[in-house]
């Protein structure tokens, strides 16, 4: 009863103030998504001590300019690392609770950077790419903003937030469509076994080649339609829908539980440029 | 005009996967290569990286007692839960991903250079005696060797050896 009340009030909302929803929901999420991140690097503390597999002294060799990795030793010292760790996750509440602004995704989107660094460029591939997609859009917004424009702003960081979602379906689905081994369903059974969560028990449902060829068809189809999505918020809500279990899938047998998050953050992002780009038609 | 632009784009996209271009390469663009996502995920099967890793104990007759190869790839078991919280699977995840890396930067290594100048060989290295420490304490020697693995789908079809490193005492 009061999950159908909040459904309705919620579909009220995205009718009557679409923009305001989108960014209440992008925030929410993307706070979300961050303080999980966070949370989980806190966690990784003696992993990155001197004498550790990710030991900064190992690492710092990596970075060219003298001045610059003189800089980083001091920004990447345990201490300062696991400070910033914490700030990090205070600006993630403050963005859940004020909303965005320019001081705190500027803080937000350079602290990023170091980490990206301090981990050799990604620690986690894809969904540091899309963090880092999702702080731009929101970078975008709030640079635009402050210089008056605020709907502008949104307007902007929402569609660059929307096209790189939509890219990354539409890539991945297009280069597995390029690869015999994805066409033929043998590449999900291969890529399922070399999982961190494999291998696959020997009567796996995924073993029998014929599902594995099902499958690998229906994602690609899947993918490759993904800018379909654009032609009206319904069948956005649909690809966004099927996106959530495909993400969830992926966690569920690489372990990738920050794709899932990460990607969701985009989906009111692809939802608000949907209604927008099919206004067009009407 | 708009969905002309859009429909640009994605046909500029697909040119992107067919027209092979020349990779621009730099320790800061590897540093920052998350603002050039390429998206290709999983996308191709091929021969994977492995790393392999094994200890020794030196005889009263100096001569060195090895132990098996040890494969050094990270398993875990599955939990619910790891949705919201999942540290030590990234952990293994971004560890097999450094492991790509060395392979990727022994692939890039002009011919006759050193590999133990790389921060991707140190990082193995650091890897394969912390692995084999936790194993057994009790070893003086250890040598780490990466192998070139090709999985079909039920069964491994090829192997092959692509670096053995020098033996170092521990």
């Amino acid at each position: 009863m009061l999950s159908a009340a909040l459904t309705q009030t919620l579909i009220e909302a995205g009718v009557q103030a679409p923009t305001l929803v989108a960014i209440r929901a992008t925030e929410l999420l993307f706070a979300w998504s961050l303080a999980l991140q966070t949370l989980e690097y806190l966690r990784m503390g003696k992993y990155m001590a001197d004498d550790a597999f990710w030991s900064w002294q190992l690492q710092r060799a990596d970075i060219p300019n003298v001045t610059v990795r003189a800089l980083l030793d001091v920004l990447f010292k345990p201490s300062m690392h696991q400070s910033h760790l914490v700030l990090r996750l205070c600006a993630a509440i403050a963005l859940a609770v004020q909303g965005a602004s320019l001081p705190l995704i500027g803080f937000l989107f350079a602290g990023n950077l170091l980490i990206l660094i301090r981990w050799r460029g990604a620690f986690n591939g894809g969904s540091d790419f899309m963090t880092l997609v999702l702080l731009t859009g929101l970078l975008i917004s709030q640079v635009v903003g402050a210089f008056g424009n605020i709907e502008l702003g949104w307007q902007a960081g929402f569609w660059y937030i929307a096209i790189q979602a939509i890219t990354s379906y539409f890539m991945s689905g297009a280069v597995k469509l390029l690869r015999p081994e994805w066409r033929n369903g043998s590449a999900m059974t291969i890529f399922l076994n070399g999982a961190i969560y494999g291998p696959l028990s020997a009567t796996h449902l995924l073993r029998n080649k014929w599902l594995a060829l099902l499958g690998s068809w229906g994602f690609i189809v899947w993918e490759i339609l993904f800018p379909m999505s654009l032609l009206d918020p319904r069948l956005a809500a649909v690809f966004c829908a099927v996106a959530a279990l495909f993400h969830f899938l992926v966690f569920w047998f690489f372990g990738l539980n920050r794709f899932f998050w990460a990607w969701l953050c985009a989906f009111p992002a692809i939802m608000w440029c949907s209604a927008q780009f099919s206004a067009r038609f009407v | 005009m708009t969905e002309l632009l859009f429909a640009a784009y994605f046909l500029v996209l697909i040119a992107t996967l067919i027209i092979k271009t020349p990779i621009i390469k730099g320790p800061w663009l590897f540093l920052l290569r998350a603002f050039f996502p390429n998206w290709k995920f999983f996308h191709a099967v091929g021969y994977v990286p492995h790393l392999y890793a094994r200890s020794a104990v030196q005889l009263s007759s100096s001569e060195l007692q090895w132990s098996d190869w040890v494969l050094i790839y990270p398993r875990r078991v599955r939990r619910l839960h790891h949705l919201v919280h999942n540290p030590d699977t990234n952990l293994g995840l971004g560890q097999q991903n450094m492991v790509d890396h060395f392979w990727a930067d022994l692939h890039d290594l002009p011919e006759g250079e050193d590999p133990r100048g790389l921060v991707s060989y140190q990082m193995m290295q650091r890897l394969s005696c912390q692995v084999l420490c936790a194993r057994d304490v009790n070893f003086s020697h250890s040598q780490f060797e990466l192998r070139m693995v090709l999985d079909g789908r039920t069964e491994t079809l090829d192997t092959h050896v692509m670096m053995t490193s020098p033996v170092v005492a521990c």
